[in-house]
């Protein structure tokens, strides 16, 4: 009786087994196949996966249709104007550069899948949007020596040999951000200031450089853990008023500073604000809050403003607003540029050493200690566990401008980051 | 003192944009039975038209369009998809998975119309504000309670007064002998859909008004806060919903405002605050605090 009714089950998993037998072949072939035909170009230039005799494949998992469409599209377009500009010269190592663009819509099972489709015809990856998601394959990446530049700037992403951290991590911003209001006495010793932001790895990290600047400061730090649907931030003023706040900190999105700035305004809360470098968006400048931002918000960031005089800026801004008009020239553009230039960089190294592989890549990428591209500060690279630069930009809101924010103070460490790091270890 | 007025006043106008969005779950609830998920897209809808209209219509059309477009949207949904799936019990719960689909449908493209944008509605309040003794209240605040303490009036005054309330609460009671009787349920279904879609769109206005910055893809996702509201009032009493709305709010403005003296129970409570009270109700009464008397469970 009882082989009767197992019989059924049994085929059925002798089945699935077989298919999946099949599935495991296709793809172990398929891999192979890819990295055959890599190896030892015309040139005598070594190829690895994404690289052939003509062409050299980069991939971009990016967000095309969910909540940082924007900044996705921003980072995209420069970077396909940076591969059009290098292909206009001829290309790097005499092949041409192109880019295969896969939108995830910031999901992260999109992202798995999409990162399996590509991985094994590229050779790095320029853009990986989303934190939640560079998680998600940071064993892929590194299994897979895939140099990666996340659109993600927090510290638990250093430490890994193919991921690269681009500028400063959050920690350092808001550790600049403190410095920033001490050195310019917007505070004194024993005020407190607040710190409002988002949960998760964003909202932890720079809460981490906040509070240890605030305690060597002698300051007081007041957190407003807040997510990111929460748009409207009356009852996080009401309680940094309560607390009797002298200036505050925000590490959010766009729309949070923007409440933030007009309610504390309209409160009278007329206190300094510093935001990281994500929560601010040329768009604000059309909302209510345009007026209080101008007048009370400041920025930190890694990268100069847009409407810079880095001569290397200026002739980006002029060449992206030729290629796309009407599109906003924002701080994405700026980064997307900038990283694509730096792995264009380390792929014409990777050239001279007579190797395009991914592990030639890596270690080509790795021996940059003065990376510079004109679009802000050089970074140094060989220090996997440190980040790439330390020093900061203090930016403001300008509806004038371009891109909507001017530069007040040029790229320099803030005291104590050293001090920071070492501590850390 | 202030920071307890600052909490009052928040917690008030919160809890009033709430009951708008929780009288429209409530209304429909009663009349179709259906729990409506695509509430949140329905908002969306609203305040996206208001969105790209106001510059042509002014604030006032925009507004009075929005509410009769998305009010004839809901409707459509409720006569269009939902009705068909029949009346009896089993298709509310039917409908009610549907309404998940016909939201991701309705988010999917207005998301995608959105973008990355924040879209101002154009109110004529900005970013005003008004004193009110020691605390500072924002204008769009004081009217998005009178906005919504007018509409819910007008709202529990249709159910009440009119042939429709009265044909919506005997569908409610017993939807069999309302029909015997004449009621002709599925118009009075299709205008309690109407009538949630015309609250959500007003909704939208002071979700997206001045302490927030505009409007934007994930607004509508805002609508779901009032589900304890309208959960924790007993899912069938417009009293309730506005009851359960205003605790809502006040605990999300109180959590909020007290989170550092709340700090054993750890960062961010305010979010959970708003469910951990729908829970404490529903533990001391299991039908929500204004449940249909005798609403025998068999």
């Amino acid at each position: 009786m009882n082989v009767s009714h197992h019989r059924p089950r049994t085929i059925k998993i002798a089945l699935a087994a077989a298919v999946a037998a099949v599935l495991l072949a296709g793809t172990a072939c398929s891999s192979k196949a890819d990295g055959d035909d890599a190896d030892g170009g015309a040139d005598g230039v070594k190829a690895g996966p994404g690289v052939s005799a003509g062409t050299i494949k980069l991939g971009a998992l990016t967000d095309l249709t969910g909540p940082y469409a924007t900044l996705g599209k921003s980072i995209v377009q420069a970077q396909q104007m940076w591969a059009d500009e290098v292909n206009a010269q001829g290309g790097i190592c005499d092949r041409k550069v192109q880019i295969v663009v896969k939108d995830h819509g910031y999901d992260v099972q999109k992202a798995v899948t999409a990162y399996a489709d590509i991985s094994s015809d590229v050779v790095a990856l320029p853009q990986v949007i989303g934190s939640p998601v560079v998680s998600a394959l940071l064993d892929d990446i590194q299994r897979d020596t895939m140099l990666t530049f996340p659109q993600a700037w927090a510290a638990s992403l250093l430490g890994k040999d193919a991921v690269q951290v681009l500028g400063t991590t959050y920690d350092l911003d808001m550790i600049a951000a403190v410095d920033f209001l001490t050195r310019t006495k917007k505070v004194a010793e024993g005020d407190t200031i607040g710190h409002v932001y988002f949960e998760g790895d964003y909202g932890a990290n720079a809460l981490e450089g906040s509070q240890w600047a605030a305690k060597k400061a002698g300051l007081k730090v007041a957190g407003q853990k807040i997510k990111a649907t929460d748009t409207d931030l009356s009852a996080q003023v009401s309680a940094l008023r309560k607390a009797g706040v002298k200036a505050v900190l925000i590490s959010a999105g766009p729309a949070q500073t923007a409440s933030l700035a007009g309610v504390a305004a309209s409160r009278g809360l007329t206190v300094p604000i510093v935001s990281s470098a994500p929560g601010y968006a040329p768009q604000l400048m059309k909302t209510p809050a345009a007026k209080a931002l101008e007048a009370m918000v400041h920025v930190v960031s890694a990268a100069p403003a847009v409407s810079s005089d880095l001569p290397g800026v200026k002739k980006m801004v002029a060449s992206y607003g030729k290629k796309y008009p009407g599109s906003p020239v924002d701080s994405g553009v700026l980064s997307g540029y900038n990283a694509a230039q730096l792995l264009g960089a380390d792929l014409k190294k990777a050239c001279e050493s007579g190797s395009l592989t991914r592990e030639a890549v890596v270690k080509a990428h790795r021996s940059q200690t003065n990376a510079d591209t004109g679009l802000g500060t050089p970074q140094d690279f060989s220090d996997v566990s440190r980040p790439a630069s330390r020093s900061t930009y203090v930016l403001k809101p300008d509806a004038k401008a371009v891109g909507g924010i001017v530069n007040v103070e040029e790229a320099h460490e803030a005291p104590g980051i050293e001090e920071y790091l070492s501590s850390r270890g | 003192m202030t920071g307890l007025i600052d909490s009052l006043f928040n917690g008030l106008a919160l809890g009033s944009v709430y009951a708008l969005i929780a009288l429209g779950f409530v209304t429909i609830f009663k009349a179709s039975g259906v729990l409506s998920f695509a509430h949140g897209s329905l908002l969306l809808l609203g305040g996206y038209l208001i969105a790209v209209l106001h510059d042509e219509l002014g604030f006032a059309g925009a507004l009075a369009l929005a509410v009769l477009v998305t009010a004839a949207v809901a409707g459509l949904v409720d006569r269009v998809v939902l009705q068909r799936i029949g009346a009896d019990p089993h298709a509310a719960h039917v409908a009610t998975i549907a309404t998940i689909g016909i939201d991701i449908v309705l988010v999917t493209d207005l998301a995608r119309r959105i973008g990355g944008d924040l879209l101002t509605l154009g109110d004529p309040w900005g970013d005003a504000v008004t004193d009110l003794g020691p605390a500072t209240v924002a204008d769009s605040r004081i009217a998005a309670i009178t906005v919504s303490a007018l509409a819910i009036g007008g709202a529990f005054a249709l159910f009440r007064f009119t042939p429709w309330g009265l044909s919506l609460r005997a569908a409610a009671e017993d939807a069999e002998a309302a029909a015997l009787m004449g009621v002709r349920l599925t118009r009075v279904r299709m205008l309690a859909w109407c009538l949630a879609g015309a609250l959500a769109a007003l909704a939208a206005v002071f979700l997206a008004a001045f302490p927030a910055p505009g409007l934007e893809r994930t607004t509508g996702q805002i609508a779901l806060k009032a589900f304890p509201a309208a959960i924790l009032g007993g899912m069938a009493s417009p009293v309730g919903a506005l009851v359960g709305s205003m605790v809502i709010g006040l605990t999300e403005a109180f959590t909020a405002g007290y989170q550092s003296d709340l700090h054993v129970l750890g960062e961010g409570f305010g979010d959970v605050a708003p469910y951990a009270v729908m829970v404490l109700v529903l533990l001391v009464r299991p039908a929500g605090l204004f449940a249909a008397k005798g609403a025998a469970r068999v």
